[in-house]
């Protein structure tokens, strides 16, 4: 009998510190895009939160009255995993801008690679009534209906790497991915001596962009190196944007075919996992790697030439670069052919249906490695 | 003997591993080299250790999904606290400090369960998520790409290094192997030579039987949670160690393969039922199908279809075997009955 009513007293406490959470939860998602935004300019994530919460409740208000004033526009950018560096270095970019022009720009995505977790944040920040959307998509096709939701609510709606997206307003590359799969393979190339047996590898059967830079290096490679071979035809390695996964396909896939001599990755995790799986096996010098990678997370990696060198572009200009494309499409500026978005890379921008693309690209060697501060 | 052996779902499973081990084999002729194997049982550890800790709680009736998450969270703060004073001394003290707030993280699961006899399955779905939103939101966490130097060194450690002959490639069996190693020794002792292992099966079998029967029904099960903490915290180390980074969030979901091998192993999903033994089997059966789809060269669209008709397949074949086995009981308490009525 005592017992009981000890659970009972106890699932009231636990009921009523629930309620009083939810309470805090409900301002809290009214707000998240104020807190975050100004969290995030003031780079104090940690103090006053309650207070910050208060304050932010009023500012929100004013905020709504301005945007009917027009120019002062609400912007969410929607990273595919919050936790994955490349999508902290672009916080860096669109903090950045919110900076530069005192607009209320903030990022917040899933927190992990999830399609339907990042279709949910999408969701909520439709209902927090954002003015655009900057949304890096993990899966292309699933983010449809709900782009498409947000452009009949009348938001703005830029993606990056999703070329084929539908729903949207224009579709911002750092560069074409052809060229970037071409040039991924010039670099693999250079390592492997022009010849040699290679594969691919891409963080998952669904993303464009990776399977896109895959096929191109291909068929780079076919006009361009005759001395290389494609290990297989039509298969690529699927290593789930996991480092961990790319490390054991690599294991296995140099266990199948004792000849091979290369491996293009794409995500920003196959290379790396790659890179410890030659190291570990210790082929350095027999088999090699190139492609997307982060330059201060692998830089080990590169100073024992486990991996040859990596490419990529530069996730804050992205960043910086979608939020000010927002805003152009916002107050009705002109976009297309040459359009220059103020960043390096991004100053004279091609027009190909909705897309719009840079020429953004850059190497990271163990020479110039340290130049790159994430 | 022979027919003993015939009837244990064991058998079963390791006649499933040794068909596919075959094939793979067959298929590529790389799957019984050493390199191979080692590099299997490298991949084993973590699925392993997880194994260990979730087969016990199943045993006892129990659930327990939220080991993933301890695992991130526990490693996550131990590697943040230990970066932030320059920590550069030995292993020990990292395991230690893993494995403490592992069994804090066990000691809330256990109290909800047992103390409250609340469902282990909503309970540890609900800390579960607690423990991300403490990692994701409240810590902020993100991929740490430096380790404490002796972490460094223990993923660099190499039990036994194999030399491909051909390639000339090198495979090594990790330390954190002797890890898993001894806490498989650990749990058989527990599970097999005390009284509080028998314990462990009677409450799995019946709560109320079990407590009549004089085990400490509460100590058993607190005891169990805790445990699965604790191997939780380890088990993050191992693989951030082995990994070369803390990643908060790439271990969630490997929750469900983990529970998927321990009933493929045999044991019963409402406790009582099941052994170590099996349980490390089904564990092993999917880590080789899920690390040997290249080499079987199945392409990748194929590669989930594959593992899942493999879990579905293997659970098919220890259910039926049940079955079969509830039938037999039934007949002969039918016969013995109409043999009381003959009389």
């Amino acid at each position: 009998m005592k017992k009981k009513q000890i659970i009972a007293i106890l699932m009231a406490i636990v009921m009523l510190i629930g309620v009083a959470a939810c309470g805090d939860s409900g301002n809290e998602t009214a707000d998240d895009s104020q807190e975050d935004a100004a969290v995030d300019t003031v780079d104090d994530a940690d103090t006053d939160e309650d207070v910050d919460a208060d304050t932010d409740t009023d500012e929100d208000a004013e905020a709504g009255e301005d945007t009917e004033a027009g120019g002062d526009w609400t912007i969410a950018v929607v990273p595919k995993d919050e936790a994955n560096p490349w999508f902290v270095r672009m916080k860096e970019g669109v903090n950045q801008y919110a900076a530069d022009t005192g607009l209320d720009v903030f990022q917040r995505g899933p927190a992990e690679t999830d399609a339907q977790q990042q279709i949910q944040v999408v969701e909520d920040l439709i209902a927090q009534g954002v003015d655009a959307l900057c949304v890096v998509p993990h899966d292309p096709g699933a983010m449809e209906p709900v782009l498409q939701k947000a452009m009949d609510a009348g938001i703005v709606v830029i993606t990056h790497e999703a070329a084929s997206q539908v729903n949207c307003d224009y579709n911002l590359e750092a560069f074409n991915y052809d060229e970037y799969g071409a040039f991924i393979m010039d670099t693999l190339a250079e390592a492997m001596g022009e010849e040699g047996k290679y594969i691919t590898m891409v963080g998952s059967f669904t993303n464009d962009s990776h399977n896109m830079e895959a096929d191109s290096a291909i068929e780079h490679q076919k006009a361009n190196y005759p001395n290389m071979e494609l290990i297989e035809e039509d298969f690529k390695v699927e290593s789930e944007d996991n480092p961990e996964v790319a490390y054991q396909k690599a294991k296995e896939i140099i266990k199948k075919h004792p000849d091979l001599k290369g491996v293009v990755g794409t995500s920003s995790f196959d290379s790396p996992g790659v890179g410890r799986a030659i190291e570990e096996l210790g082929l350095i010098g027999q088999v090699f790697t190139a492609g997307t990678g982060m330059p201060q997370t692998n830089k080990a990696l590169l100073e024992s030439g486990a991996v040859h060198a990596l490419t990529l572009w530069d996730p804050a200009d992205a960043g910086y670069a979608m939020c000010e494309l927002a805003r152009m499409v916002l107050d009705g500026e002109e976009v297309g052919e040459g359009t220059d978005l103020g960043v390096d890379g991004y100053n004279n921008l091609e027009l190909d249906g909705k897309v719009l693309t840079g020429q953004a690209w850059i190497t990271i060697t163990k020479e110039n490695v340290d130049d790159f501060n994430f | 003997m022979l027919k003993n052996l015939v009837k244990k779902t064991e058998f079963y499973v390791a006649l499933v591993i040794l068909v596919i081990a075959l094939l793979i084999h067959v298929r590529s002729g790389a799957f019984f080299q050493t390199n191979n194997i080692l590099d299997i049982l490298n991949a084993s550890v973590v699925p392993g250790l997880f194994t260990v800790s979730t087969f016990m709680i199943i045993l006892s009736g129990g659930m327990d999904i939220s080991f993933p998450a301890i695992a991130a969270l526990t490693s996550y703060v131990t590697v943040d606290v230990l970066n932030s004073i320059n920590y550069e001394g030995s292993m020990v003290l990292i395991f230690v400090m893993a494995a403490v707030l592992g069994a804090l993280c066990g000691l809330v699961n256990a109290f909800f369960i047992a103390s409250l006899n609340l469902p282990p399955l909503i309970v540890t779905l609900g800390t579960q998520s607690v423990y991300r939103g403490l990692l994701q939101g409240a810590l902020n966490a993100q991929q740490i790409n430096m380790l404490p130097p002796a972490m460094g060194k223990f993923a660099r450690a190499s039990v036994y290094t194999a030399e491909d002959p051909v390639t000339g490639a090198t495979s090594h069996l990790p330390a954190g192997f002797i890890i898993f190693v001894a806490v498989v020794i650990l749990a058989y002792f527990i599970l097999y030579r005390t009284m509080f292992g028998r314990g462990v099966y009677a409450i799995g079998g019946d709560l109320v039987s079990a407590e009549r029967a004089g085990f400490n029904v509460l100590a058993i099960r607190y005891f169990l949670y805790i445990f699965s903490g604790i191997v939780a915290g380890i088990t993050g180390i191992v693989r951030s160690s082995m990994n070369q980074m803390v990643h908060p969030t790439n271990l969630f979901g490997i929750e469900m393969t983990i529970i998927a091998g321990v009933i493929l192993g045999g044991a019963s999903l409402v406790g009582g039922k099941g052994s170590l033994l099996g349980a490390l089997l089904g564990m092993f059966l999917l880590t080789m199908v899920q690390n040997s789809m290249l080499l079987l060269g199945i392409p990748g669209y194929w590669q989930t279809f594959f593992v899942g008709l493999v879990i579905i397949l293997g659970i098919s074949i220890t259910s039926y075997r049940n079955l079969v086995a509830a039938d037999k009981a039934k007949t002969l308490r039918d016969k013995s009955k109409e043999e009381l009525v003959n009389e």
